[in-house]
């Protein structure tokens, strides 16, 4: 018994020979399957390269283009109007509305409002988290899900810090009050089971591209809360576009990101009030 | 003709106890299955979960349940990495406990996750990133694991010695069970954790976002888990009469985990002392007083997790006068155990109730997130309790769990 327990340590030379070969032969199948034209990432890499949207990696618009969305919380009314477009559009659950408002006030007391659709970080928590990459950040910089791979773990809307994701927590009966004086649905209902969220009118922006329309200046291409809103409080556009409106105006006013110090880089800005927060 | 013996063998053991204890059991899983065919029917609708607490009891019952499994890697290092030999007598019961945990885990996972039908989506479409992913992979490698370290136990049986192939693959397996130790300590190592990771990188959650998180997840598994393993061993045999295991080898065991939770207790303290006092942060503090005003969070963290999980079964565990008699081992493990789910419980409900801020003004933040468990879902925790108290009867009367003295 005890010489059995006594756990061998010589290494012969055949040992030490097998040992060297296979971790010669790891690191050559490791080079192979990471770079080599066998690599899946390979096949990744030249879907990339034909245009084609890469599967998440999180790191942000890489692409010519980078939506975003400037929101002016000094010229924003609260109507709500924005809130009912959207809901009607993406045909949203009335009581849980993908783009909110609501009444705020600054560190003075004065009152404005405040509204949020999906920020569209580039350094997605949501994307970081989710087991299956059932959201992801495209290379227009837009975080979209994929409702038919999501396993409404709902991981993100915990980690979300904006809480902008819901879940279907039923198969949908209900009507919409918003349709048709809001809009006419553009997309599906989403399944019982999985998450939605803002996606900055997605439909809306893809199609309008294959049209040759310049989403943020043609109203068929732009978010239907950009189009509505009476007051021109939020203005839509390619952040990439030193030309763009968007850039121009981010580059006349002062702007902030909401929770900056996450380090999420959201894709919406706001323009503070004008006395400041 | 074992064919014939076999349900005759069932039949003679039908006590009047026994039939209440089934009677039992069928009632939990009766209740457990109504309850899941409401889930699946209407969907997660019938939980109280909403869009601000998207995690519930469920998660409390899946983080718990692979908890109390540790003492299945814990003890199978032990015996087959450390050669701590005396403790051979309690692995097998360890693995099958383990097995319990994890399979309950997962059957409730395929309750709480909105797209059941999806379930085997983590395998396929990797998200390397994702904690929740890597959980997936350890958690399914583990299970696997812990199947082909039982496979012999199972082989052991009556029933299968017709079939000697089986029997030479399962000796094979056995002589593997070091490899297998090895690799299940690593799996568990990276899962346990990771399960605290899944709170501790959420950076948006001021009580969450802490690296202690992880380690002191896995400290109480390691510490919990084998005194669970202890403590169901003791039951088994006083129920069934019969001494399996030396009082001494279980005593021991109590004893590390006292040791253990020691570790625990020293690891809350600096995370106490350090999140709550040296360095205080507006959020954090904002947080625990608002969950302090309208949730029961400190006397379920002092009295469940401090005093009922940690003190007092250190006292039964190691005081030298109490932990001789085995009901006062029984009596701790039953308390950390209770001490290992309050904790998961006010991590998961506590975190989720801070509502989060993010508007720039000052006036709006989201509503507190209320939450108390929906029938259904304390439907489903009955019926996974009627599955584990299931599993463990049958495991009892048909397997050897216990391996008979090696020569």
């Amino acid at each position: 018994m005890a010489k059995k327990r006594k756990i061998k340590l010589e290494l012969t030379r055949r040992d030490f020979l097998t040992l060297t070969a296979a971790a010669a032969g790891s690191v050559v199948a490791a080079q192979a399957l990471t770079t080599g034209p066998l690599s899946p990432f390979s096949m990744l890499k030249q879907g990339q390269l034909e245009g084609k949207q890469p599967q998440g990696e999180g790191h942000g618009a890489s692409g010519p283009y980078h939506w975003g969305m400037v929101i002016d919380l000094d010229k924003c009314i609260g109507c709500e109007y924005c809130l009912r477009a959207c809901s009607a559009t993406n045909d949203v659950q009335a009581d849980r509305p993908w783009n909110i408002v609501v009444e705020e006030r600054t560190s003075t007391g004065t009152p404005f409002f405040f509204s949020r659709p999906c920020l569209h970080c580039q350094v997605a928590p949501c994307v970081e988290v989710c087991p299956v990459k059932a959201t992801y950040v495209r290379e227009d910089g837009l975080v979209v899900m994929d409702y038919d791979r999501c396993i409404g773990c709902r991981y993100c809307e915990v980690a979300c810090p904006y809480d902008v994701r819901k879940f279907n927590w039923e198969a949908r009966t209900d009507e919409n009050p918003y349709v048709p004086t809001w809009g006419i649905p553009e997309v599906e209902r989403r399944p019982r089971g999985v998450i939605e969220k803002c996606t900055f009118c997605i439909h809306r922006i893809d199609e309008g591209l294959k049209r040759r329309l310049i989403p943020g200046e043609d109203r068929e291409a732009t978010p239907a809360c950009v189009n509505i809103c009476p007051v021109g409080a939020r203005i839509f556009g390619n952040l990439n576009d030193p030309n763009s409106r968007i850039s121009q105006v981010l580059a006349q006013n002062p702007t902030i990101r909401l929770r900056e110090e996450l380090g999420t880089e959201p894709s919406v800005y706001y323009i503070p009030p004008r006395e400041g927060l | 003709m074992s064919a014939v013996t076999f349900p005759r063998k069932i039949l003679t053991a039908l006590t009047p106890a026994m039939l209440a204890w089934l009677l039992l059991i069928a009632l939990c899983l009766g209740i457990g299955l109504v309850a899941a065919s409401q889930v699946l029917l209407k969907g997660l609708v019938v939980t109280n979960m909403s869009d601000t607490v998207p995690w519930g009891l469920w998660i409390t019952i899946d983080l718990s349940s692979i908890a109390l499994g540790a003492g299945a890697f814990t003890l199978s290092a032990a015996v087959y990495l450390f050669g701590i030999k005396r403790l051979q007598s309690v692995v097998r019961l360890a693995v099958f406990i383990g097995f319990i945990g994890y399979t309950s885990a997962l059957l409730t996972l395929v309750m709480d996750i909105g797209r059941p039908d999806r379930f085997w989506h983590p395998w396929v479409y990797w998200n390397v990133h994702s904690v929740l992913w890597e959980i997936t992979w350890c958690i399914t490698i583990y299970l696997i694991i812990m199947l082909l370290e039982f496979l012999p136990v199972v082989a052991e049986t009556p029933y299968f010695s017709r079939y000697p192939l089986f029997g030479r693959i399962a000796h094979l397996l056995h002589k593997a069970a070091p490899a297998f130790a090895l690799a299940g300590l690593f799996i568990s190592l990276l899962h346990q954790s990771s399960l605290g990771a899944t709170y501790g990188i959420v950076k948006s959650r001021p009580i969450w976002f802490k690296p202690s998180m992880p380690i002191m997840f896995i400290l109480s598994a390691i510490a919990v888990g084998p005194a669970l393993t202890m403590a169901v061993a003791l039951v088994l045999e006083w129920v069934q009469g019969k001494k399996q295991v030396p009082f001494q080898v279980l005593r021991g065991i109590a004893r590390y985990s006292g040791f253990a939770l020691l570790a625990y207790a020293y690891l809350k303290f600096w995370d106490f002392a350090s999140v709550n006092y040296y360095g205080r942060t507006p959020a954090v503090s904002e947080s625990l007083y608002l969950l302090n005003q309208q949730t029961p969070y400190n006397f379920g963290f002092w009295v469940g997790e401090v005093i009922i999980g940690i003190i007092l079964p250190v006292i039964l565990f190691l005081a030298p006068r109490f932990n001789r008699n085995p009901v006062n081992l029984v009596l701790g493990a039953l308390m950390a155990v209770t001490g290992v789910v309050m904790n998961r419980w006010n991590v998961t409900v506590g975190g989720l109730f801070v509502p989060l801020s993010y508007s720039p003004g000052t006036q709006y933040t989201l509503p507190p997130g209320v939450y108390t468990p929906s029938l259904a879902e304390w439907g489903v925790a009955i019926g996974i309790i009627g599955y584990i108290l299931l599993m463990l009867t049958l495991g009892t009367r048909f397997l050897p769990l216990f391996p008979r003295q090696e020569a």
